[in-house]
């Protein structure tokens, strides 16, 4: 093929790929979208997938990475302009998402009441994470510190707040977190820190309870905790962008500690990408914050009815297991459903209880305030 | 090489006498209908979104207050600062880099230039998430520059992961081909008759740059600097992936009030003013492209 020839067919190609797809939600292929991380969406491709395809013959899933919250929001705010006009949303399950996000959605009558849908695993469901009758917890997990044990005897692992404030401090440049927006690592220890400037009471804080003057107050001593321990971070106070450069930073030795995600380190131990040597430690005295996933199944959807089929099937005993065992996650379901051998073997990373932190208006000062108060005040080349 | 120089090039389509018809125009009409859709017309709605919306009664008006907060708001300042100095180091790295290769790929011969070229030629092909692992991998703490330094003896480096040097490493290895490729076109000006007669008068190397070489190329420069800044200014990925948390460049910026913060005004109000130093280095390029029809 003569050069020319082919530097035509490649553009019409490359072009015809580029071309906007025109593609409406198929029967029988449920549109499923995450905000998750990519071991989730792994999860579900290698895991969740294959066992309800082959549970519920002639019902396929096109899983879908929405990128992050916003882009999930997006995905919502599009199923009520297309309900407005009687037109197919192209989607039918959130995997992770706030039913109360965009607001209206509920009103407006996109999301299905979970509660009232007829699933037969439903009262299952472990109490402390139902948060909405439209939203259905099916997973969690908690933000624990990962260390090195070969740097830090685990029996001097920090076990209170103070404890680990006077070893960051005792040992700078050993510790990272994440900016709190770019992942819940690093966002749920700001998070405890607020708890910790706050008297250790995470009811103090809810979805509706934000002011200016009470955030500028109760936010105001948190910066100050963290603006304190700033300079003995790593890099004098430099903060990584994720929860994978934080684990990325623990694996290439350069900290001791950092805060993660209970699911990603266990995974991330499991794949060697960190060794056997790296040991998890909970605060005693609160524990950092964690929460359960929650989906979220759309009434508009041309998959409704098999979507709630799949919401039904990930509570059943056989996929809450591989959360646990496949996922390093816990389960949506209470501990009762749980075979007893996997109850057993997975004591340790069982919370007794999960503190948790509201989202809405908190988030967004949170968000900011961090930015405005912690990150600039550093004199990173003292 | 030798000939371009003399003589302006017949164009491509006579546009003169009875072929004048309105082929042309129609076919540029696509991406200009296309340009005023998706970029003229959203810049002018928003800047009438900043400019005119419901004050605290829901009375729309005239209200400049968010420009106002942006340029009485330190940390604000502190991030557009950030990012002129960033693109200003990055124009001026480009430059010192990116010359030296110019000349050398102009007036060399043989086979090596090929291979510098394709070297040079070779970041335009590494997507920016690629580049940014690569440099966390290699410059970034306990990184391969760490170890290789570590194996013959010597003390770490202060990486620059995480610094405000990080983006700009990585913008200016980014920006390398664009820059070389404009600047090399540029080369084409210059005649080899032009520096032969220099040298036979006794120029040396520095003479024949300064009086023969830079006048003829300063055109390409000043397009190549506009494009790398352009791009510099409003990069988003490498600044997110290598910068320090605060300051933060625009880009970076711009989308975390935009998603995180819940603020679409102040986004808009960050994306407009972006938006005004971009026009203003756009405004460099469009003098010297008009320059050079003039000539």
């Amino acid at each position: 093929m003569k050069r020319r020839d082919f530097m035509l067919a490649a553009g019409t190609a490359a072009g015809a790929l580029m071309l906007p797809r025109m593609s409406f939600g198929a029967e029988g292929v449920i549109d499923w979208y995450t905000s998750s991380d990519s071991n989730i969406l792994d999860f579900w491709t290698n895991t969740v997938k294959p066992a309800f395809e082959a549970a519920h013959p002639g019902v396929g899933l096109n899983l879908v990475d929405a990128g992050d919250g916003a882009g999930i929001i997006a995905i919502g705010e599009r199923a009520i302009a297309a309900k407005q006009t009687s037109a197919d949303p192209q989607a039918d399950f959130f995997e992770s998402a706030d039913p109360l996000l965009p607001a209206g959605a509920i009103d407006a009558g996109i999301y299905v009441n979970m509660k009232e849908a007829g699933l037969s695993n439903y009262s299952k469901i472990n109490p402390a994470g139902i948060e909405s009758d439209y939203s259905m917890p099916y997973r969690g997990s908690q933000v624990l510190l990962a260390y090195d044990t070969t740097k830090l005897d685990p029996a001097d692992a920090p076990k209170t707040w103070d404890d680990l404030v006077a070893w960051i401090k005792a040992n700078p440049g050993e510790f990272v977190y994440n900016r709190p927006d770019k992942g819940g690592s690093g966002g749920n220890f700001v998070r405890r820190a607020i708890h910790q400037a706050n008297g250790l009471d995470p009811s103090m804080f809810t979805v509706d309870n934000y002011t200016q003057e009470f955030g500028d107050e109760a936010l105001g001593k948190a910066w100050e905790l963290l603006a304190d321990i700033a300079p003995s971070l790593y890099d004098n106070g430099a903060y990584s962008s994720g929860n994978t450069q934080s684990i990325q930073l623990l694996a290439q030795g350069v900290v001791t500690m950092a805060p993660v995600w209970s699911d990603q380190i266990l995974q991330a131990i499991d794949q060697g990408v960190l060794p056997d040597t790296t040991g998890l430690v909970q605060l005693q005295d609160l524990g950092l914050v964690g929460g359960f996933t929650r989906s979220v199944v759309l009434e508009t959807g041309t998959n409704r009815d098999a979507a709630l089929k799949l919401a039904d099937f990930i509570l059943s005993e056989e996929i809450q297991s591989a959360i646990l065992t496949e996922l390093g996650g816990f389960p949506g379901v209470s501990w009762d459903y749980i075979a007893p051998e996997l109850r057993e073997r997975f004591a340790d990373i069982v919370p007794q209880s999960i503190p948790t932190f509201p989202g809405g208006a908190w988030e967004a000062a949170i968000n900011d305030g961090w930015y405005r108060n912690v990150a600039p005040n550093v004199d990173r080349d003292a | 090489m030798t000939e371009v120089a003399e003589g302006a090039a017949r164009p491509l389509i006579e546009t003169t006498g009875e072929s004048r018809r309105p082929t042309g125009l129609l076919l540029v009409a696509v991406p200009v209908l296309l340009m005023a859709w998706l970029i003229i017309w959203p810049i002018f709605s928003a800047i009438a979104r900043t400019i005119w919306r419901p004050d605290a009664e829901g009375v729309p008006g005239f209200t400049l207050s968010s420009y106002v907060f942006f340029f009485s708001d330190q940390y604000s300042i502190n991030n557009l600062l950030v990012t002129l100095w960033t693109t200003g180091m990055c124009a001026l790295l480009l430059l010192v880099i990116c010359l030296p290769i110019a000349l050398y790929l102009r007036f060399s011969s043989g086979r090596m230039p090929a291979y510098v070229q394709a070297l040079a030629i070779f970041p335009m092909f590494v997507p920016s998430i690629i580049l940014a692992y690569a440099f966390i991998r290699v410059l970034g703490p306990n990184g391969m520059v760490d170890i290789l330094l570590n194996a013959v003896g010597l003390p770490k480096i202060r990486t620059p992961y995480l610094t405000p040097w990080g983006p700009v490493i990585g913008l200016v290895w980014d920006n390398i081909p664009l820059t070389v490729l404009i600047l090399l076109s540029g080369m084409g000006n210059v005649a080899n008759h032009a520096i032969e007669a220099a040298r036979d008068v006794g120029a040396n190397r520095i003479q024949v740059f300064w009086h023969i070489v830079l006048p003829r190329i300063s055109n390409s420069v000043l397009v190549a600097i506009s494009f790398a800044v352009l791009g510099i200014f409003s990069s988003f990925t490498l600044p997110y992936l290598l910068g320090p948390a605060a300051p933060e460049m625009m880009g970076p910026f711009m989308n975390r009030t935009f998603r995180e913060v819940n603020d679409p005004l102040n986004a808009i109000t960050q994306a407009v003013i972006t938006f005004c130093f971009c026009i203003a280095f756009g405004l460099f390029y469009v003098r010297s492209v008009a320059r050079n029809q003039v000539k």
